[in-house]
């Protein structure tokens, strides 16, 4: 049964004690669409992020390596899918207004992907790198997410996360055991996706988050970055590669601190003005457009079908 | 040291690049595809069809070392591979690989229950594995073109890709040399082109009649088709920074 609340204080006061909030109660308008923007840009993320592995696996070296590399694949479509379905239930838009928005640039997604792979070791440094920082804020919203539909498929997405930054791992660690060139092409691809995956945390939350207000986010942006900082310093250093920071230093305690972070390379993906962005967005925009034939046909078939007992086609487009 | 007979071989082989070239002509469709369940599906079947090129080089190698399957599936001069003109062919528009999905994973179901009762435990084995996953992707790619062909443009553009696709479509049961050994001492059931009519006949179910005018000039399997030397080396890619690195 749909739930309401009388007023904006008694929903934060749900909130506050442990109160998950589903689709058909009564939210707020105002959490009703920080949620679902904040899903969408996840959503999004993992849409682009599947597109910066498909450049790669025509080029992924060894069978097992490619139907490993595949599966991941599968997976980042696969929480895209899943999350436009969450997005698409909180009734603001649909499926394909979302992605319509996207590859018309009228929406985001997160700064990593607006920089292109350029090599394997990037897709090896993106696998290790990025899709660690993304779990580690993933599983920080996990942890006391509010919204129960996103926290549910939130648990799935984690789970497949966590492999992905395994094998992310396992092909670092071929890379660091390998040949000098291996070594050198790692270490130039640390040096290009360090400072876009730290940025990727965002800068630090501001004391008003709604977010963090509404149990969305459980942890501040710059709790996590210190925390993803103080295990990839220290791991980055123990297979002998550096890290791109003149500023990086130890407290004495041992603790590793980031040097003053640049913010303007995020705020241009924001506005995705982005080193890759224009070619990315085209790319996909172009192979959406190729292939509206096949949306129309589905639809309209959809549409012609008899409703009741009918074997109406279910395709979502 | 293959365990089979080197002319038999020829044919496992021919299945395996066959199968290996396939999986990665679908791996190039993930990601553009017309909507989010068609990549999944791609990157689902992609997986399947390399699974089975590494079962059919393993066979040839009596070995399931990885670094011996990539070594047979890669690092061939063009002149060693015994794929089919059809699976070297780069298709450029969805309608094509979605047609091409279609009649290749038809051929596939039949070519693989030749092998159901083979000789060779592994291929045995192998046909079990592959059967069970072949009726998914045939039946995924009937599913989508049989409520395409209901509109009259998309049936339309695909029947343009079928007629296109059908001169090449036919190098699948090309014949190698070694397939009367093989089908002699039961490795396989019958040469692979014993299926052809029946191919035609599941093809012409979906696609209505079709000239069949195959291209007789490239029936050959040890011929490349233009289209290969770029995939060769696009497999290629990682590997030839450093042949003897591990990637």
């Amino acid at each position: 049964m749909a739930r309401a609340w009388e007023s904006i204080q008694d929903f934060e006061s749900f909130l506050d004690n442990g109160g998950i909030v589903e689709r058909t109660d009564a939210m707020p308008d105002e959490f009703r669409n920080a949620v679902f923007r904040f899903i969408e840009l996840h959503a999004n993320s993992e849409q682009m992020g599947g597109l910066t592995e498909r450049d790669w696996i025509p080029r992924t070296p060894g069978l097992r390596h490619k139907m490993a590399v595949l599966a991941k694949t599968q997976d980042e479509f696969g929480h895209a899918h899943l999350l436009y379905m969450i997005a698409a239930d909180m009734g603001i838009k649909t499926r394909r207004q979302m992605l319509e928005d996207l590859f018309a640039g009228r929406s985001r997604f997160h700064n990593v992907f607006h920089y292109r792979v350029e090599t394997w070791t990037d897709q090896v440094a993106v696998a290790f790198l990025v899709d660690s920082a993304a779990l580690a804020s993933q599983q920080a919203v996990f942890k006391n997410c509010s919204y129960g539909p996103y926290r549910r498929i939130l648990k799935r997405i984690i789970a497949e996360e966590g492999f992905h930054m395994r094998l992310g791992e396992d092909r670092m660690m071929k890379l660091a055991a390998g040949t000098e060139t291996q070594r050198a092409m790692f270490q130039a691809s640390i040096d290009r996706w360090w400072w876009p995956s730290l940025q990727l945390f965002g800068p630090d939350s501001k004391p008003n988050d709604l977010l963090l207000r509404w149990h969305i986010k459980s942890e501040r942006n710059e709790v996590l970055r210190a925390r993803w900082v103080q295990k990839f310093v220290p791991l980055l250093h123990s297979y002998g590669f550096t890290i791109p920071d003149d500023g990086l230093h130890q407290d004495d305690d041992g603790r590793w601190h980031a040097g003053p972070i640049d913010w303007e390379p995020l705020k241009k993906t924001f506005a995705n003005v982005g080193p890759d962005s224009e070619r990315r967005i085209s790319d996909a925009a172009a192979h959406w457009h190729e292939t509206t034939w096949v949306r129309t046909a589905l639809e309209s078939r959809a549409d012609t079908q008899p409703a009741a007992g009918s074997t109406k086609s279910n395709v979502s487009v | 040291m293959t365990a089979l007979d080197p002319a038999i071989a020829e044919v496992v082989l021919a299945f395996a690049d066959d199968e290996h070239l396939m999986g990665q002509n679908h791996t190039e469709w993930i990601g553009v595809a017309p909507f989010l369940e068609e990549d999944l599906a791609y990157a689902s079947i992609g997986q399947d069809e390399l699974g089975h090129a590494a079962m059919l080089y393993a066979t040839v190698l009596d070995s399931d070392e990885d670094a011996e399957i990539d070594r047979l599936a890669f690092f061939r001069q063009p002149d060693a591979y015994r794929s089919c003109s059809f699976v070297e062919w780069e298709l450029r528009n969805w309608s094509d690989a979605l047609v091409r999905h279609f009649m290749y994973d038809t051929a596939e179901e039949l070519r693989w229950k030749l092998f159901v009762d083979s000789s060779n435990p592994r291929l045995q084995a192998a046909a079990e594995r592959a059967l069970s996953e072949e009726r998914f992707h045939r039946r995924h790619a009937e599913a989508l073109i049989d409520n395409l062909m209901r509109d009259q443009e998309a049936a339309s553009r695909l029947h343009s890709s079928a007629t296109k696709l059908s001169a090449l479509a036919e190098t699948m049961f090309s014949s190698v040399p070694g397939e009367t050994q093989a089908v002699a001492v039961g490795i396989c059931a019958a040469p692979f082109a014993s299926q052809l009519e029946q191919w035609r006949d599941a093809t012409s179910l979906r696609f209505g009649d079709l000239v069949w005018q195959p291209d007789t000039s490239r029936a050959s399997r040890n011929q490349r088709h233009e289209d290969f030397a770029a995939l060769h080396q696009r497999i290629n890619t990682v590997f030839d920074l450093d042949r003897a690195a591990v990637w």
